[in-house]
């Protein structure tokens, strides 16, 4: 038996990582949000001018609503290519199974930067992709359309991030018992059938936690759409990276930073509610 | 006959060697004369005080020097503003960061009478605006460089005369430029004929962002540092850019393009370090021998000859290695609001 005050120095000891580590940035982050600058000094009065500041700037506003939309079509291009994968890994048995898996989530283990390189090379004038096209004969000359614009930027995120909605999606499928989807087979139900009732519905939860990994991770990118999405390249997260350095406007930065964590944390609420509906 | 650099080999193995005789004797021969500071806290960056002069300087004035290597503008300042200026006897910084230190009373203005090797100064590193304050001069410019205009000499094979290449709609999608707020701000109020850069009023300012919004439209797109622009320049057949410093040129000879840069005729961006005496100085004498052993042209022809830096002193070294340009260049200053020109940077980027 554990006393109560040993429990309790216990509690504090494995509390004090997750307090130290994560609760006092982000409180001093919040905090750092409410402050202001003068002659590029960080004057600590408490006020709420930041936020104004930014629900006043449309430039801002906008941004935040275009990366948004960007976020959300990362989402959708790394379910729709996430999914088949995941699902076809399943349907694998044994060993091929694990090494697919190790295959496609391997990349995890790589420098993200040196992932966004790898897609520049890819995409590139001189990339691997004009290359193979110039030499098919679809191209007549290399092209510069995928690289430096939107769509690579959809495109370099999709397969960064595809890991991350890879693996919760594989993981709920692999819950699923096999003798749910013979029954289904038993009562007649044709593969698209059981697919569509049985498997989808009970893999939800995997696929809306892998694409809230998706989302949340692209919300927070602001290296992938400076190094591959040409002049256009622009999202909230360079809004933010730009009120530090040469600016040295950190409590504006904050704030905009707790915009996009609190964007962040509402994407994170829905999903877990629908997540939730899905398993009733 | 030797050219000027094995002169430069010789002398500096030479006087090496002597001052490791002559440090021995030193502290005997010389501790009387200057007990007032035995040591000079030099502050700066990386290839500013070499073995070559830092050895004779030790040397002549019977002290030693203690080094501080900084990597940032920030950094710098931070040490500077930590101990009021106490931590150090010398500092060197660049013209845009002198009223930043000048208002916050961090360096002191120099006595020109103490600094013989000031005559050596080239015309164009005389009575420079950023460094004056009233007719008090607080620094000394000692190396500069340039944001220059680089070029595809197959695209160019005579140099472009003006920055207008850069809003050619000719060149679309074959045009790259610095990610940064200031330098881009202050090149489009440059080319733009604006005779502050560095102090825009708001109709100056709509009129900087009108034209880098132009210029954005035909960009492939923005570098972020000077590798990434180099790589971006020879990967994406490119034929200008809006360059980050000469440096940049050898770079993309090394990738198989065959680049060079020009200063246009509307002028470009200059850097320029100086050195300065810390309010906080503990030998303000010896802080100026260090100046002036700096101004030395042996070592001008060092910094242009080993280091690729334009030189304030030699002439004829800054001739050699192509550093014919100061007097066209815009040497940066503090504007007038970081803050603002970061907004107005983020509203061209954000621009449809």
């Amino acid at each position: 038996m554990v006393s109560l005050p040993e429990r309790i120095i216990l509690f504090m000891l494995v509390a004090a990582g997750p307090f130290l580590l994560i609760v006092v940035p982000i409180g001093a982050f919040l905090a750092m949000s409410f402050f202001r600058m003068e002659n590029q000094q960080i004057v600590h009065d408490l006020s709420l001018a930041n936020y104004a500041a930014f629900f006043s700037s449309w430039t801002y506003v906008k941004t935040l609503l275009l990366t948004l939309w960007l976020c959300a079509e990362v989402t959708l291009i790394g379910l729709l290519i996430g999914y088949p994968i995941a699902y076809f890994i399943w349907r694998r048995s044994g060993r091929i199974r694990t090494i697919l898996l190790l295959l496609f989530v391997l990349p995890l283990f790589m420098s993200y930067i040196v992932k966004i390189f790898t897609m520049r090379s890819i995409l590139g004038l001189n990339g691997f992709l004009n290359q193979i096209l110039v030499a098919v004969g679809i191209l007549s000359e290399p092209s510069q359309v995928f690289l430096y614009n939107q769509n690579a930027i959809l495109f370099t995120m999709a397969v960064i991030f595809l890991p991350f909605v890879i693996l919760p999606i594989y993981l709920s499928l692999e819950r699923i018992p096999r003798s749910l989807v013979q029954a289904s087979a038993d009562l007649g139900a044709d593969i698209g059938t059981t697919f569509w009732h049985v498997i989808l519905p009970l893999s939800a939860p995997g696929t809306i936690a892998g694409a809230l990994f998706a989302f949340v991770l692209a919300l927070g990118d602001f290296i992938t759409p400076q190094m591959v999405g040409g002049a256009n390249g622009f999202t909230f997260g360079r809004v933010i990276w730009s009120q530090f350095g040469l600016a040295y406007n950190w409590p504006f930065g904050a704030a905009l930073g707790t915009v996009l964590l609190a964007v962040a944390l509402l994407a994170i609420v829905l999903g877990g509610l629908a997540a939730q509906r899905q398993k009733v | 006959m030797p050219t000027p650099t094995q002169v430069l080999r010789t002398l500096t193995r030479r006087s090496v060697l002597t001052a490791g005789t002559v440090a021995l004797a030193a502290p005997f021969v010389l501790r009387r004369a200057y007990a007032k500071a035995t040591e000079l806290r030099i502050l700066t960056w990386e290839g500013y005080a070499e073995p070559e002069w830092v050895k004779p300087f030790e040397v002549a004035n019977g002290v030693k020097t203690q080094v501080a290597y900084v990597g940032s503008v920030d950094e710098m300042f931070a040490k500077m503003q930590g101990s009021k200026g106490t931590d150090f006897d010398v500092v060197a910084f660049d013209t845009s960061t002198f009223k930043r230190y000048i208002d916050a009373s961090l360096i002191q203005p120099i006595d020109l009478g103490k600094v013989a090797n000031a005559a050596n100064l080239g015309a164009a590193f005389k009575g420079v605006a950023p460094i004056m304050r009233g007719d008090k001069q607080y620094g000394i410019p000692f190396a500069w460089g340039s944001l220059p205009l680089v070029y595809d000499k197959a695209a160019y094979p005579t140099a472009p005369d003006s920055w207008s290449v850069l809003w050619d709609a000719a060149n679309a999608q074959k045009l790259i430029a610095l990610d940064d707020a200031n330098n881009s701000i202050v090149l489009a109020a440059i080319v733009l004929g604006i005779k502050d850069p560095f102090n825009l009023t708001d109709a100056q300012f709509e009129q900087v962002k009108t034209k880098l919004i132009e210029q954005k439209k035909l960009l492939l797109t923005y570098y972020a540092g000077f590798d990434d622009g180099v790589k971006i320049f020879a990967d994406s057949k490119i034929k200008a850019m809006f360059s980050m410093g000469e440096p940049q040129v050898p770079g993309l000879k090394g990738k198989g393009i065959d680049a060079a840069f020009t200063i246009p005729k509307e002028g470009a961006i200059g850097w320029l370090d100086c050195w300065t005496i810390s309010a906080g100085a503990k030998d303000v004498d010896l802080a100026h021998a260090w100046i002036n052993a700096c101004l030395d042209k042996k070592v001008g022809a060092y910094l242009s000859d080993k280091k690729s830096y334009g030189n304030t002193t030699d002439e004829d070294a800054n001739k050699r290695t192509g550093f014919t340009y100061a007097d066209k260049l815009i040497f940066l200053q503090t504007p007038e609001n970081f803050e603002k020109r970061v907004k107005i940077w983020n509203e061209v980027k954000a621009a449809p």
